[in-house]
């Protein structure tokens, strides 16, 4: 028994419906009982990012409202990214005891948490543009390229998500070490300040940095009314493959031995 | 008609002695050029081969960790062979631990629905048999209220009546479990009855070999992972518990 891709696909379309009630179990259990119940969903990153940019526009002396929208265009893919990588790499273990009992294609765990996350990103956008018009502005064409970016966005954070999903199972101390390389790399994204803005010593490593043109892909058609220029639509396409397809040969070398190693 | 082939099945473990190996002893390790092993290779099935046909109901036998469990998960693909063949044709239904992946949070109905998806019943299977299973675990008061809040009996009784309520080609079961009362016992044991008459395969791990002789017609004895003896129940039973090999 061999697992090749397109058995792996077939595989995956045949458990759709354990995908689906993964996904609807994340969605709906987070707020079960609550007052506002899914809109929490909504309002608690709202929240958090108005906090950060009236801290951050009084910090950096800008508009509050050109900064809100510069601050939130960013926010909403990094939130989407830096939680898929590392809620991912929790997958399997927090799975253990399905996994050990019965058989599920392991990949239906970190896409169940790719895939919930993704529909709260969504939706935290829908409440941006409303910010937006809420607050006088307007969108503009380049809008439409935002579902664009978001695939290419998907694809680099669910292959990096796969493979620290792995990766975790075998060296638990990653549970630990994502968390705080997600805060540094927080810092070295320009996301609360433009990009280029970080100069100096450690302004090279923001030039290695992969998430970058990600964010300036949704930045540009949301502050600048833009398209993303054709470099970094193409950067962003490329690290979306490449590393899509480490993280399925990661996965699919690995998958198999991951039982064991729970 | 289903079948199960099973060819010179090996099942290894890695035993890490005193436990799995850091990032940071992974990249020490990798420069010292392997000094001691600190695991040892623990091998739970070795070298099993047997052959189930459609009718056959196949009873397992050993000592704990024999390799039983490891054998039925291997059927069931929740552990992959480090050797060997195994080709299973048929829907298999794996009945080793029912409830797992019930979620605490989710009401009765939901978890059918999770639950039952798990157990890889389709949308429109669970919508045809969520009745019958609500009605058969005698819940129906209780079918919306989370299942954290109900008592052991009820948990069991739901997680059984769904797990048995669609019936399988290939019915595999490590011992025989039911909680409850003692009538739903007796209703619980007249379903497992059923569904193991109408399945063409039964696979059975159990400590109580009256059970084994009466429901099987074929007894498998696993010592150390080894297939040691496999034929007609009264014998290889007899056999097991005065604890010799040769008749």
């Amino acid at each position: 028994m061999k697992t090749n891709p397109p058995s792996f696909l077939e595989e995956l379309y045949s458990s759709r419906n354990v995908l689906y009630q993964l996904v609807s179990q994340q969605l709906i259990l987070r707020y079960r009982r609550t007052a506002l119940g899914f809109l929490w969903t909504l309002v608690n990153p709202l929240l958090m990012m108005s906090v950060m940019a009236l801290v951050f526009s009084t910090l950096f002396k800008a508009d509050l409202k050109t900064f809100t929208v510069f601050l939130f265009s960013a926010m909403i893919p990094w939130t989407f990214f830096s939680s898929l990588v590392s809620q991912a790499g929790n997958s399997f273990i927090n799975n253990e005891g399905l996994i050990k009992k019965i058989y599920l294609p392991k990949a239906i765990f970190p896409l169940s948490i790719a895939f919930a996350l993704f529909i709260d990103s969504v939706l935290s956008f829908f409440a941006l543009f409303a910010i937006i018009i809420g607050m006088g502005g307007s969108l503009s064409w380049p809008v439409l390229f935002i579902p664009v970016a978001y695939i290419l966005l998907f694809f680099f954070s669910l292959g990096l998500g796969l493979i620290m999903s792995v990766a975790t199972v075998f060296f638990r101390d990653l549970q630990h070490v994502i968390l705080i390389a997600m805060q540094g790399v927080f810092f070295l994204t320009p996301i609360i300040y433009k990009h280029g803005a970080l100069a100096g010593k450690v302004g090279w490593l923001v030039g290695l940095n992969p998430v970058v043109p990600f964010i300036e892909l949704f930045r540009a058609p949301l502050t600048m009314a833009s398209m993303p220029s054709s470099r970094v639509i193409f950067q962003a396409a490329l690290l979306s493959m490449s590393t899509m397809a480490i993280g399925l040969f990661v996965f699919l070398r690995q998958e198999k031995k991951i039982v064991f190693r729970l | 008609m289903s079948s199960i082939r099973v060819e010179n099945l090996s099942i290894k473990f890695r035993i890490y002695h005193d436990r799995s190996p850091s990032l940071k002893d992974y990249f020490a390790n990798l420069f010292k050029r392997q000094s001691q092993t600190a695991y040892s290779d623990f091998w739970a099935v070795k070298d099993v081969s047997f052959e189930i046909r459609a009718g056959d109901r196949v009873g397992i036998v050993g000592h704990n960790g024999a390799g039983k469990s490891t054998l039925l998960k291997a059927l069931c693909r929740v552990y992959e062979s480090s050797d060997g063949l195994i080709s299973v044709d048929g829907r298999i239904a794996p009945l080793l631990e029912i409830g797992a992946g019930f979620h605490p949070e989710f009401t009765g109905r939901e978890n059918i629905y999770l639950n039952g998806s798990i157990l890889g019943y389709t949308k429109q299977q669970i919508k045809v048999i969520e009745p019958e299973v609500i009605y058969f675990a005698e819940l129906e008061e209780f079918i919306d209220t989370p299942v954290k809040y109900y008592s052991t009996g009820m948990y069991m009784r739901l997680a059984f009546s769904l797990a048995t309520a669609i019936h399988p080609d290939i019915l595999i079961l490590d011992e025989i479990f039911a909680g409850g009362d003692a009538a739903f016992l007796i209703k619980a044991k007249a379903r497992m009855h059923s569904l193991i008459d109408k399945a063409d395969i039964m696979i059975m791990v159990s400590h109580d070999h009256q059970l084994v002789t009466s429901l099987c017609n074929r007894v498998i004895w696993m010592d150390h992972g080894k297939l040691v003896a496999d034929g007609p129940p009264e014998d290889i039973v007899a056999r097991y518990l005065a604890g010799r090999l040769n008749a």
